[in-house]
């Protein structure tokens, strides 16, 4: 006991340290997750300088060959591959086509010298990633040829592309909308001659379905062969460019999507590139199997479905929050469909994702194609997945967040409050409507947003109702009915399982998953603080409410 | 003075009829949405038991119609693919067709044989429709049935019609001078047919008989080629009889061939049965086995083929009734027959047996006894017994209908509902042992090559694999979540705390697919080079942190209250990253100094942990493995164990630890010793909701490991849940199959995992809260 007492440092000092220690290596663990997917995926966009690499080649110690193109990786080597140890680098190479692989691996040792040659051209293709050369000659249609040191050489490209961009837009106008739009004309012409097949009466009319259809065709073809005209017109004229190797290669100017001189841009030129790239990451359509272009499909999937899940989840989730802590007898029953109901929100995703799919899909997907849409069978219209059968399954997915949130909100909105209005003489539900329902309303909004940001990264169970790596066309557009909820879609989060596992290039889809993730991250988080910091304010309001 | 009427105060002062009228409305509408919202939430588990359900049920069987005929001595009884029309061959060779649809009409009776010249009926095979016949010299033939639907203004018809095949003579050929010779110089007395079978596909059949030749009896074979012209195939082309056998040394009683004719079994009156294959066109005996070996009279009372060939069905004159199968015990090379199942005993030996030809279900007959059996899970999926015995049994080529023959002259036909008859409790938590298999054993293996490829559809793998992914998630999570949550709910500076917790909770909000892929193509690849680095890391990590917490009092005063109490954590973040670092680079010293492994081409030794987990456990070392998803799992799992144990740290009333701090105790005796005790309930259901949590996350797992089910808890191989198995399965199994009832099954064993486990982490917060509440 006297020992104790002579003690001058409380005991069990180190021990606070080492729950320090769990504390720092959670906010560690968060913060380099969010550093990293923040770095790789912005770095994506960064137009990165792309050095001459000259290295020993193979065997021969003299023998020198030329690699060029960005450092993407360092790393050691493996002890496993032999004695001979050391660093080697990774180098985006691209030109995929003639060099056979995108990426390749030298060892450092191997470096003779390294150039920022400023001739370097950078060309984002619209077929086969990217190029990576220097550029010799604008080949004409007619033949003629503007060298690269040429004064009006760099104008010329300028205008070609631009030209043949412009020349894309109308072919996708012609192709996707104008030919889209006859094509649906005569598949519901069609259909409708199929309904009148055999029947005796309608002759006249199956006569005039016929004529249309054969006057559409016409105009199909009409509209096809202008964009086959325009589609030739693509290919020239060319640019000739060199690769690292010596090799030669034309491309044709309609093929380019975009070029710069990575080694003559100044950090402005490439910040400003930087802003633009991440423009067309996020309003573009996506090229080459996902793995080059942008994500807009998969942007506007996931919020339509994210809106159309919040108009099923909110209105009901508030309903029934209302009936628990309004309405129903409080008791043992009560306590257990709260408990049961919390609970709920611990149950696996995937498990909705089954009950979406036996229940909404094939049974009453099955029954509404059966009953409405006979004349499509055995092709399915709801009898499969689609967005309207995602929305649902992850709306009863979240619903238990919002019945808690809101219940919560209702519980918080203080006792006096309630009772005044009631002794005003409102009624029940003119309490309810005009004094509890406003004041708890930014819990609901809490709820309901904490429920979009779940909903908006759930992936598992929409695997099982509806979404698809690459959806021909959006859920909502400007044809008739508008809203297709019988469609297909796109999702971001469904976009970065396919783009890592199911790309045939996994290692050139990588950029392109990080800058995915980065996205949804930003999504989710903007959702999330969102909510956290109406709580915040909710919880200021009325810390001090009961009067 | 102005007075109010009592009629004008109750006008006034009583609520206008619209707001009642509303109210009420309002009242029933919220009534009804809330109720029906919860209704349809908990809907969701009746859902899935519904679809689940079926798997369990037993067969169902219905009797369709009764057709009255005495046959004299009936053959056999058969039914056409359709299930419609039955019919009964006598053993003398005339065949009665009955329909379904009119069962009050007389049968159709045909008679092939032109005259009865002693043709004798053996046996009738379903899968190719025919009635085998042999006669005293030896010979056989078979009549082939044809039925075939015929459309008649939408209403099918059922056509039969029979072809009948040449004479083959098992004997001898004539181009065969020694069989000829054999022939003179024989005892003269006519061969008698013990039993005949038929068997092989297509482009070639075998006949078999047991041929007794005064007291010898051996086994004949001849094979029937299918000749190939440019018309297509031709005629069947009887090749070279052979005799296969010696003379049995007791009389054999049954024969067998497979479907593939290249193997034959005998079972002998001793009880023994022998066992023949045909290796490069010649025949040996490759086997000889006593099934019921102690028994008294241990002689064999039938033998019957199961679907495939591989399995025989064998029965006792006592009622025993077992399965052997032909596979390689562990530790031998060959194939032989083992036994792999026993039923429940019959009131005698089989009789009359059926088997299915799309399972492994058979019928079996016993006196007025019949049962439906699955060979696989040892069910007896119906059973009934019948007043007469029973002289026949059919099933047909569907498997939705059978028929049976009740002696003396009534032919039952039933509609047989048995849409799962793999399911059962034992298919998929109980161990069996699947035809070929060298034991019992848990599998899942949904789909396969070959036709005759049976799916394996035990959770168990996938339960394992579950609990497996689960336990190295904890492994990780557990410590750190708590950790922090103690030092942010007793020492972390509260003006920090707010800033604390939402962090936190960004990480519970990261999106699983996102942390799958991080697993998958970021962490696997470098943890793979790294493994003595992370361990390095584990192990260094927590005494240096501890040392320097010990140091750190040794400090002077002065310098120590630079650090506000609480802020220790801040100082630990650099001190974390260099200590990680450092560990880290050490990785590679360690593992040239522990991790070795002798390299067999330049005798010298390689440092590489990869080689020498695999040199020491004789376990696989896979990139996707355990540990990362145990790690990237973590993210997960910790924000949520995190927050939970933090509330019920902090929910401890504050008069505990005033008391304690009073009495002189030291800020980490405050905590440990009063504190955690009094939240030990809520600590633990907050790493039981963390469980629940880590059960059922699927795409980490789906996209972190190599989606192997597996049955084994290393921490370097993969696994398959639950989930991902859902995630991988589902959108393939075709709508009400047995698979899509089973991956419901699955997801109803996920449902009940989370929701079990949650449901007790609740009791134990509510309990908790009441006993504070009394504090």
């Amino acid at each position: 006991m006297k020992k104790r007492t002579k003690q001058i440092t409380p005991s069990g000092e180190p021990w606070v340290w080492l729950t320090a220690l769990g504390l720092s290596v959670g906010i560690l663990m968060v913060a380099s997750i969010l550093g990293l997917i923040m770095y790789r995926g912005l770095e994506v966009f960064w137009p990165e300088r792309a050095p001459l690499w000259s290295i020993r080649s193979g065997d021969d110690t003299l023998g020198t060959e030329l690699v060029l193109g960005p450092e993407v990786l360092k790393q050691n080597k493996s002890a496993a591959h032999g004695p001979d140890a050391g660093t080697e680098i990774q180098i985006f190479q691209g030109n995929r086509e003639s060099l056979g692989q995108a990426f390749r691996f030298i060892s450092s040792s191997d470096i003779k010298a390294k150039t920022l040659p400023p001739e370097v051209i950078w060309i984002e293709r619209m077929e086969y990633g990217k190029a990576l050369g220097i550029p010799i000659a604008l080949r004409l249609k007619d033949g003629t040829e503007i060298p690269f040191g040429a004064q009006n050489f760099l104008p010329n490209l300028d205008i070609k592309v631009t030209e043949a961009h412009e020349r894309w837009e109308q072919i996708e106008d012609l192709e996707k909308n104008k030919i889209g739009k006859i094509n649906r004309e005569i598949k519901s012409i069609e259909r409708k001659l199929k309904n009148l097949q055999g029947n005796e009466t309608q002759q006249d009319n199956i006569a005039s379905l016929v004529e249309k259809k054969s006057g559409l065709e016409t105009q199909y073809e009409a509209l096809a062969n202008k964009a086959r005209e325009l589609r030739t017109l693509q290919d020239n004229p060319t640019l000739i460019y060199r690769l690292a190797n010596g090799e030669q290669r034309e491309l044709a100017v309609g093929q380019v999507v975009e070029y710069y001189f990575p080694n003559q841009l100044g950090f402005f030129d490439r910040l400003g590139m930087f802003w633009r790239h991440i423009g067309s990451f996020i309003v573009e359509a996506p090229r080459e199997a996902n793995t080059e272009g942008g994500v807009f499909p998969a942007i506007f999937g996931t919020l339509v479905m994210t809106v159309l899940m919040s108009l099923a989840v909110v209105p009901f989730g508030v309903l029934g929050a209302i009936y628990l802590s309004e309405y129903a007898k409080s008791g043992l029953a009560l306590r257990l469909v709260r408990i049961a109901v919390n609970n709920l929100a611990g149950v696996p995703s995937i498990v909705f994702g089954v009950f979406g799919l036996g229940f909404f899909v094939y049974m009453v997907g099955g029954s509404i194609d059966s009953l409405f849409f006979s004349d499509r069978l055995p092709t399915p219209t709801f009898g499969t997945g689609g967005i309207f059968w995602a929305s649902l399954t992850l709306a009863l997915l979240t619903v238990p967040v919002v019945i808690v949130s809101t219940e919560e909100a209702l519980a918080s909105v203080p006792r006096g409050a309630r009772e005044g209005a009631l002794a005003l003489g409102a009624s029940k539900w003119q309490s309810i409507r005009r004094v509890i329902l406003p004041a708890a309303a930014p819990g609901v909004l809490t709820g309901a947003i904490l429920a979009m940001a779940r909903g908006a990264g759930e992936v598992a169970p929409l695997m099982l109702v509806g979404v698809v790596k690459l959806a021909p066309s959006l859920p909502l557009d400007t044809t008739f009915p508008f809203v297709h909820l019988d469609r297909k879609f796109m999702h971001l989060g469904f976009h970065i399982f396919d783009l890592a596992f199911q790309s045939p290039d996994s290692e050139a889809a990588i950029p392109m998953v990080f800058a995915t993730t980065l996205l949804l991250i930003a999504l989710i988080l903007v959702l999330n603080l969102g909510a956290i910091l109406l709580r915040e304010r909710l919880r200021k309001k009325y810390a001090t409410g009961n009067f | 003075m102005y007075r109010m009427s009592s009629k004008q105060s109750e006008k006034v002062y009583s609520t206008s009829k619209r707001v009642v009228r509303q109210d009420r409305m309002m009242r029933q509408i919220i009534r009804i949405g809330g109720m029906g919202i919860i209704i349809s939430v908990l809907g969701i588990f009746v859902f899935i038991l519904s679809q689940v359900l079926p798997l369990f049920f037993k067969a169902e069987v219905q009797r369709v119609a009764s057709f009255h005929q005495n046959p004299g001595a009936l053959g056999a009884i058969g039914l056409d693919e359709w299930g419609e029309i039955p019919f009964m061959a006598t053993a003398n060779g005339r065949i009665a067709f009955f329909r379904s649809n009119a069962p009050s009409q007389a049968p159709e009776w045909v008679a092939p044989f032109e005259t009865n010249n002693d043709w004798k009926f053996y046996r009738y095979l379903p899968d190719s429709q025919r009635l085998l016949y042999g006669n005293a010299l030896g010979q056989a033939r078979w009549i082939q049935l044809k039925f075939s639907p015929n459309f008649d203004q939408d209403q099918r018809k059922i056509n039969f019609d029979w072809v009948m095949s040449p004479i083959f003579d098992l004997q001898k050929t004539a181009t065969d001078p020694e069989a000829e010779e054999e022939a003179e110089t024989g005892t003269g007395a006519n061969p008698t047919l013990l039993d005949l079978a038929l068997g092989g596909q297509e482009d070639g059949i075998l006949l078999a008989a047991l041929v007794q030749m005064g007291d010898q009896t051996q086994v004949h074979i001849l094979p029937l080629l299918q000749e190939e012209t440019m018309m297509g195939s031709g005629d069947l082309k009887p090749g070279n009889p052979e005799i296969i056998s010696d003379p049995f040394p007791s009389k054999p009683r049954k024969l067998q061939v497979n479907e593939s004719g290249n193997a034959i079994l005998v079972a002998l009156d001793s009880g023994e049965i022998q066992y023949f294959i045909s290796k490069n066109h010649t025949w040996t005996k490759q086997q000889s086995f006593v099934p019921f070996q102690g028994l008294p009279n241990p002689s064999v009372a039938s033998m019957d083929l199961l679907l495939g060939g591989a399995s025989v069905y064998l029965t006792h004159s006592g009622g025993k009734n077992v399965v052997f199968s032909l596979l390689i015990p562990h530790g031998e090379t060959e194939r032989r027959w083992v036994q792999v199942k026993s039923f429940p005993d019959l009131p005698g030996a089989a009789e009359k047996f059926a088997k299915s030809l799309r399972n492994r279900a058979f019928l079996v007959t016993s006196g007025p006894h019949a049962a439906l059996n699955y060979g696989t899970t040892e069910a007896i999926r119906w059973e009934e017994d019948f007043s007469g015995p029973l002289l026949g049994a059919a099933l047909s080529k569907k498997y939705h209908r059978l028929a049976l023959f009740e002696a003396p002259d009534a032919l039952h036909l039933y509609d047989l509902i048995d849409p799962h008859p793999e399911g059962g409790w034992k298919a998929f938590f109980g161990k069996i042992w699947y035809e070929g298999a060298p034991g019992p054993e848990y599998t899942w293996q949904s789909s396969g090559g070959s036709d005759a490829f049976e799916p394996k559809l035990s959770l168990i793998p996938l339960i394992v694999g579950t609990l497996k992914g689960t336990l190295y998630a904890m492994l990780f999570a557990v410590p750190i979540s708590l950790l922090a949550a103690v030092y942010t709910s007793q020492f972390l500076d509260p003006n920090l705390k707010k800033v604390i917790k939402p962090i936190m909770e960004i990480m519970a909000s990261l999106p699983s697919v996102i942390l799958g892929f991080l697993a998958a193509l970021w962490l696997a690849p470098r943890i793979e080079n790294a493994v003595p680095s992370l361990i390095l890391v584990i192990l260094v990590l927590p005494p240096t942190i501890l040392a320097f917490g010990a140091l750190w009092q040794k400090l002077p005063q002065t310098l120590k209250t630079k650090l506000k109490p609480g802020r220790e954590w801040l100082l630990l973040l650099p001190m974390l990253c260099l200590f990680s670092w450092l560990a880290w680079e050490a990785g590679p010293i360690l593992e040239k100094w522990v991790f070795t492994v002798p390299d067999p081409q330049t005798g010298g030794v390689i440092a590489d942990f990869r080689l020498w987990w695999t040199a020491k456990t004789g376990s696989a070392f896979e990139q996707r493995n355990s540990l990362v998803v145990g790690l990237i799992m973590g993210f997960a799992v910790i924000p949520i164990v995190f927050t939970l144990a933090e509330d019920s740290l902090a929910a401890v009333p504050n008069s505990l630890r005033s008391a304690a701090l009073a009495l002189g105790a030291s800020r980490w005796q405050t905590a440990f010793k009063v504190i955690l005790p009094a939240a030990t309930a809520g600590i633990f259901s907050a790493i039981i909701i963390g469980f629940g949590r880590a059960v059922g996350e699927t795409m980490i797992v789906l996209m972190a490991t190599g989606n192997t089910p597996i049955l084994d808890f290393d921490i370097f191989s993969g696994m398959r849940t639950l989930s991902a198995n859902l995630a991988v399965e589902l959108p393939e199994a075709p709508f009400h199959s047995t698979l899509y009832r089973a991956l419901f099954l699955g997801s109803l064993v996920l449902f009940l995992m989370t929701f079990g486990v949650n449901s007790i982490a609740e009791m134990m917060r509510q309990r908790i809260r009441k006993k504070f509440k009394a504090l």
